[in-house]
């Protein structure tokens, strides 16, 4: 760093990089369940890592959580440091923040990773402040940059039609969320074992904030991350009627149904069935873009679909340059025929 | 009991009307006029309903360049008291944490206040980073994805239900404190004239510079930014077959699509 460079005065002064070693996950283990969001992250830590000659470590805070400690491990995890504590039963922003702010203080890694569930988004950006050093959200891809051994932290900006390399050039550690179903999951290996196991026993803060209720909510069952075929509508399909033969379809093929950021937005469907940059990346075998035309954002959540079929009225729109199999035409009159022709070949 | 709450806004493109080119898939981004993000307006109308049942002022800011004043006017339509456009060159460039700086150092000179409430992210950018890290730099409690909100014990605290992926939860927060309202948790309000006209007529808006704010310019804009993007390359286009059914008939084309899915190992059976 050059003499006459000046720095923020409220960032940590003259952070030196070569003390910060390793790459830490963020395992969120709430409720007696490793999450598997934050398993996936152990993919692309394994890939910087093979660059960085680093090791990496599973970071776990709760209360009873010791028979989870070795799930990590099993997923690549090179050790693993706990905090279980009663004051951590409850996941509370502040509370699990500061305490990871501390473990990174003491130790010092160079690359933190959280998983972009709803609860890693409402903490991670607080632990980076709090540490005065950057953040990038929703990371899809990681590399490192060879001059500088800093992270370039991957994702697409606005528009998707780009894809920005981020570093934190200054500040240590390096943090980025991820998305779930972004990676998948490394290889399970339960005869993987890891001599280091450190219990760490920090204070915990008590803010004045207490829980007074919390209730499970019964979501349904399809979750399009996972789900092998997806039938999905956008604007086209007119109204939210649409959907309703976008069902039927998706059901002759054992699939569910998803949506364009416009279908979400007209209120058709909910956010957590959206499909692109903004909502969710899917991996399907088979995916069915019906009145969807197909902009940037949209094509970036179906990249790890195998087969996309397009069926839109606009013979131009974006769609059918990505898609495998592409039908101009009114969806009122192709799905019907489809669905008609699926059952004529199933009775053979 | 009257509380004083601070709503965050930002100024965005209006995606919603952001239009495809045909030919590459980009959008056209060419006089593409801007709006408050509208997740924001989950948030004004949060306050607004706050402000309904225990009265009080709710004032808007946001850090953007002067054409926002257009957006703090629609605010005030809405029913907001005061608005303050944070704008200056030297915000520039800045990424979150530097964004959240001069939110936070704006948000101090409006102390003492109960409440800071923001969206829960853009349509721009969605990285929901700025509440939770003005949370940090004003040493405050904080909380995501709230739908709900009622005072407790006079002014002492407040209690909120938010909603996570499969459970809601209900928390007691001490005020002052901050939150981000969860999108589509409400209906904001239209504008009415009267208070549109009030936005023209009073000078309900406010400029605040770094002349005033008075921040250590390397602790703003690109300057005050931890991250840098080091380069930008074109999305890969995943390649496709681009096979077209060539026809008008339905029923010939829901056979033609099965046949091709059957030789791409699909089973209907």
């Amino acid at each position: 760093m050059s003499a006459v460079q000046q720095i923020c005065p409220e960032w940590e002064q003259n952070v030196n990089k070569e003390e910060f070693k390793g790459i830490w996950v963020f395992v969120e283990c709430f409720e007696g369940l490793v999450n598997e969001a934050s398993l996936q992250l152990i993919t692309p830590a394994k890939k910087i890592a093979e660059k960085l000659n680093a090791s990496i470590t599973a970071i776990m805070l709760g209360h009873r959580i010791e028979m989870m400690l070795n799930e990590p491990v099993y997923y690549g995890a090179d050790s693993v440091i706990y905090v279980d504590d009663e004051d951590l039963a409850t996941y509370y922003p502040n509370v699990y923040g500061d305490v990871l702010v501390n473990l990174v203080k003491k130790y010092k890694p160079e690359l933190l990773l959280i998983a972009g569930t709803l609860s890693g988004r409402e903490m991670a950006p607080y632990v980076a402040n709090c540490l005065r050093t950057g953040i990038t959200a929703d990371c899809t891809d990681f590399d490192v940059d060879e001059t500088t051994m800093d992270v370039l932290q991957i994702r697409p900006p606005f528009g998707a039609t780009l894809l920005a390399y981020i570093r934190t050039p200054h500040n240590r550690p390096q943090i980025a969320t991820v998305r779930p179903n972004v990676f998948n999951l490394p290889n399970k290996d339960v005869s993987r074992k890891t001599s280091s196991v450190i219990r760490e026993h920090v204070e915990i803060p008590r803010p004045n904030v207490r829980l007074l209720s919390s209730e499970k909510v019964e979501k349904e069952a399809a979750i399009i991350e996972k789900a092998d075929v997806i039938v999905s509508g956008g604007k086209g399909l007119g109204s939210p009627e649409g959907f309703r033969l976008l069902e039927e379809l998706a059901r002759e093929f054992g699939g569910v149904v998803a949506g364009s950021r416009k279908a979400v937005d007209a209120g058709w469907i909910p956010h957590e069935k959206q499909v692109g940059q903004t909502g969710k990346s899917v991996k399907a075998s088979l995916y069915i873009a019906v009145g969807i035309s197909g902009a940037a954002q949209h094509l970036f959540g179906i990249r790890e679909v195998k087969t996309v079929v397009a069926i839109n009225t606009d013979p131009e729109a974006p769609i059918f340059d990505n898609a495998d199999y592409g039908i101009v035409g009114d969806y009122r009159q192709i799905i019907p025929a489809i669905i008609e022709e699926v059952k004529r070949r199933r009775r053979g | 009991m009257p509380l004083d709450i601070v709503v965050c806004v930002k100024w965005v493109p209006n995606t919603q009307i952001v239009n495809i080119d045909p030919r590459t898939g980009t959008l056209i981004r060419e006089g593409v006029p801007s709006i408050i993000n509208p997740h924001d307006l989950n948030a004004v109308e949060f306050g607004l309903t706050l402000k309904d049942s225990y009265g009080g002022r709710l004032t808007a800011i946001a850090m953007s360049p002067p054409s926002a004043k257009a957006g703090l006017e629609f605010l005030i339509g809405m029913g907001v008291d005061r608005a303050i456009l944070i704008t200056d060159r030297v915000f520039a460039g800045a990424d979150t944490l530097a964004t959240s700086y001069v939110l936070a150092k704006a948000i101090e000179r409006l102390m003492p206040t109960d409440l800071i409430i923001f969206g829960q992210e853009t349509i721009d950018s969605s990285t929901a980073h700025i509440c939770a890290q003005t949370a940090s730099w004003l040493k405050l409690p904080y909380i995501y994805y709230v739908i709900d909100a009622r005072l407790e014990d006079g002014k002492k605290n407040i209690v909120v239900k938010r909603v996570l992926e499969r459970k809601i939860e209900v928390f007691e927060l001490p005020l002052p404190c901050l939150m981000a309202i969860a999108m589509k948790s409400n209906v904001p309000r239209p504008v009415t004239l009267s208070n549109k006209i009030k936005a023209k007529m009073e000078n309900l808006i406010e400029v605040w510079n770094n002349e005033m704010l008075k921040l250590n310019i390397n602790c703003v804009g690109l300057k005050g930014s931890p991250t840098v993007v080091s380069k930008s390359i074109p999305t890969p286009v995943v390649p496709r077959k681009k096979l077209k059914f060539e026809g008008t008939d339905p029923i010939e084309a829901a056979r033609w699509l099965l046949d091709r899915l059957a030789e791409e190992g699909v089973r209907v059976i």
